[in-house]
């Protein structure tokens, strides 16, 4: 490692990779240090090359900044804008025993504001991140919160990309990337970003599936099952089939979407008013056509607020 | 630029032709013009020779089933080096393979979310390059550009020029042929509607003749230079030449010739 970086107590150990908080010794400033360890038979990760080569352009309040990247043989540092916490660690603190507890709404308010303003930036600049989850925002004491790790972002928008559908973790994967899709695109992102918004409500994660099919079984459950009325071109998904087959085997009947404010609220201590459910369902639609853009989203009632306070 | 972007998800849809390869070969000469390229000693009759740019490269396509935006999108970090590196830079007479490779090796990474290991790589140049080799060359391009490996359309576009100014063309002479025969067939039911008029009206001074003159047929037998069918049909047989015209008109097949069965896609496959 560079000796201008004092490496201190490890922070996390993320997909490839391990991170340490750091000293940048001349001018006193602390950093993150993400150490990916080389192996020489893949050579340079593709997911540290897509990492930095997006990250380097990214430079926006809401997303961690890149400052450096030290690459020898056997190492590859990136040296990150360090931050306190991420925001699965702060919401796990926040347990009581057993009972996991949601963020005040505000507060909910205030870090779904800042998430979204984050990604609008990235889908402007024609990245999608593919991994948005807790573990990947990252807040500070300031109440500020930042999107991190790019290892599975991608950019779009040119005919060169090829797409895999084995992407974003389970619990936060869109209905059509989990029946197969490969033509995604930013409403990739913002699926996970309703899941994101409940769980902040709950402090618990909306669609805990343990599997790909049981993860959709969740999913319809509390959405419906989505036909091709509602979602024109859904049957051609490749793994579509035989995830609405066994649904419907479950359930006979025509599931009507559960509903969402009732779920929410009996885990949420304030009381929701219909606004945030609308944003909500905005995000969490089905069809990925339909859902909000970040833009969008950020232009809801629900933040009027913050737009109101900035023009 | 509109066309421009249709072409080039022609271009993207084909598959690797040897057009391509020769367009990468003499792309990747272009990147060190003073390396010159001196045929390799004969060396120990147990070692391989440095096969030429272009072996190597159709190689490499061959192994590997590389998809064409990944390889062709190779040509534009080819181009960056180009514009990075100094005028007179020289290096081994392998230099340039590793060049090659290298930007292959990024484009595959950076565009793909599945690629070969660098060890698969390393087996796929035939014993020419190491493992060890293969780490360096990649570590040291990603180095040189400054890991600053996005690509723009229009940066496709004006590196991939070359092969994209046919599929252009091509494009707008169809849409050209097409809106002409719109333009005819409407001329035409204007016209059958003046005869049926004149029937009607004994004062009539309109001219039916003038009316199908307005139309050149030879501006609707558009050429060509990729549907040998339609060329060779006609002038193979030119007492034919008069009812194809009409024939054409008929038939919008020779119109819409399908844009994914594009002359690229068409072209030699020699190796």
């Amino acid at each position: 490692m560079s000796s201008q970086f004092k490496q201190l107590e490890k922070l996390g150990n993320g997909t490839y990779a391990t991170v340490y908080k750091g000293l940048n010794k001349t001018t006193g400033v602390y950093v993150a240090l993400k150490e990916v360890k080389l192996d020489s038979e893949e050579g340079t990760p593709s997911t540290a090359i897509r990492e930095i080569s997006l990250m380097k352009e990214l430079k926006h309040e809401n997303i961690v900044r890149l400052y450096d990247v030290i690459h020898t043989e056997n190492k590859l540092t990136l040296v990150f804008e360090y931050m306190d916490n991420d925001l699965k660690k702060y919401m796990d603190s926040l347990t009581v025993g057993n009972n996991p507890q949601g963020l005040e709404l505000h507060l909910v308010k205030y870090f779904q504001w800042q998430l979204l303003e984050g990604l609008a930036f990235c889908h402007e600049n024609k990245i999608l991140h593919r991994d948005l989850k807790p573990q990947n925002l990252l807040i500070n004491k300031r109440g500020q919160l930042k999107l991190g790790d790019f290892g599975l972002a991608r950019a779009f928008g040119i005919p060169v990309n090829t797409f895999s559908s084995e992407v974003v973790t389970l619990w936060y994967r869109a209905p059509d990337v989990l029946m197969g899709s490969r033509t995604y695109t930013t409403s990739i992102d913002i699926w996970s970003c309703g899941c994101i918004l409940a769980e902040m409500i709950t402090g618990k994660p909306l669609f805990p599936g343990t599997n790909d099919e049981e993860q959709l079984k969740l999913i319809f459950e509390m959405m419906g099952m989505p036909t091709e009325a509602n979602w024109p071109g859904v049957s051609q998904l490749p793994k579509y089939a035989t995830s609405s087959a066994s649904f419907q085997q479950q359930y006979p009947q025509q599931q009507q979407s559960k509903d969402l404010k009732v779920l929410l609220q009996a885990n949420c201590k304030e009381k929701l008013d219909d606004v945030v459910i609308n944003l909500l369902h905005g995000l969490l639609q089905l069809n990925p056509d339909m859902r909000l853009s970040a833009k969008q989203a950020l232009h809801h009632t629900w933040f009027s607020e913050y737009y109101q306070r900035q023009t | 630029m509109d066309t421009y972007n249709k072409a080039l998800n022609i271009l993207m849809k084909s598959p690797v032709t040897d057009d391509m390869i020769q367009f990468l070969t003499h792309a990747t000469l272009q990147v060190m013009p003073n390396n010159t390229a001196y045929p390799s000693p004969p060396g120990s009759p147990k070692k391989s020779r440095l096969p030429s740019l272009r072996t190597f490269i159709t190689k490499l396509v061959r192994y590997t089933n590389v998809y064409t935006p990944t390889l062709l999108s190779a040509v534009c970090y080819l181009n960056k080096l180009k514009r990075i590196l100094p005028k007179d830079a020289k290096g081994l007479p392998s230099t340039i393979h590793r060049l090659f490779l290298a930007c292959l090796i990024i484009s595959a990474k950076f565009h793909n979310d599945s690629t070969p290991l660098n060890k698969h790589w390393a087996k796929y140049t035939d014993g020419l390059f190491s493992l060890e080799d293969i780490n360096l060359m990649e570590r040291q391009l990603l180095q040189l550009l400054k890991w600053d490996l996005r690509l723009s359309n229009e940066d496709l576009i004006l590196d991939l020029q070359y092969l994209l100014e046919p599929i252009k063309q091509h494009i707008e002479i169809t849409t050209r042929q097409k809106k002409k025969m719109l333009a005819f067939k409407k001329q035409q039911q204007k016209q059958e509607v003046y005869k049926h008029m004149r029937n009607l009206s004994v004062s009539s001074n309109l001219s039916s003749s003038t009316l199908v003159n307005s139309t050149s047929y030879e501006d609707l037998k558009c050429p060509s230079p990729y549907n040998n069918k339609s060329t060779s049909r006609s002038s193979s047989n030119g007492s034919i030449k008069q009812i194809d015209i009409w024939h054409d008109n008929n038939m919008p097949n020779d119109l819409s010739w399908n844009l994914e069965n594009h002359p690229v896609a068409i072209a030699s496959h020699n190796y």
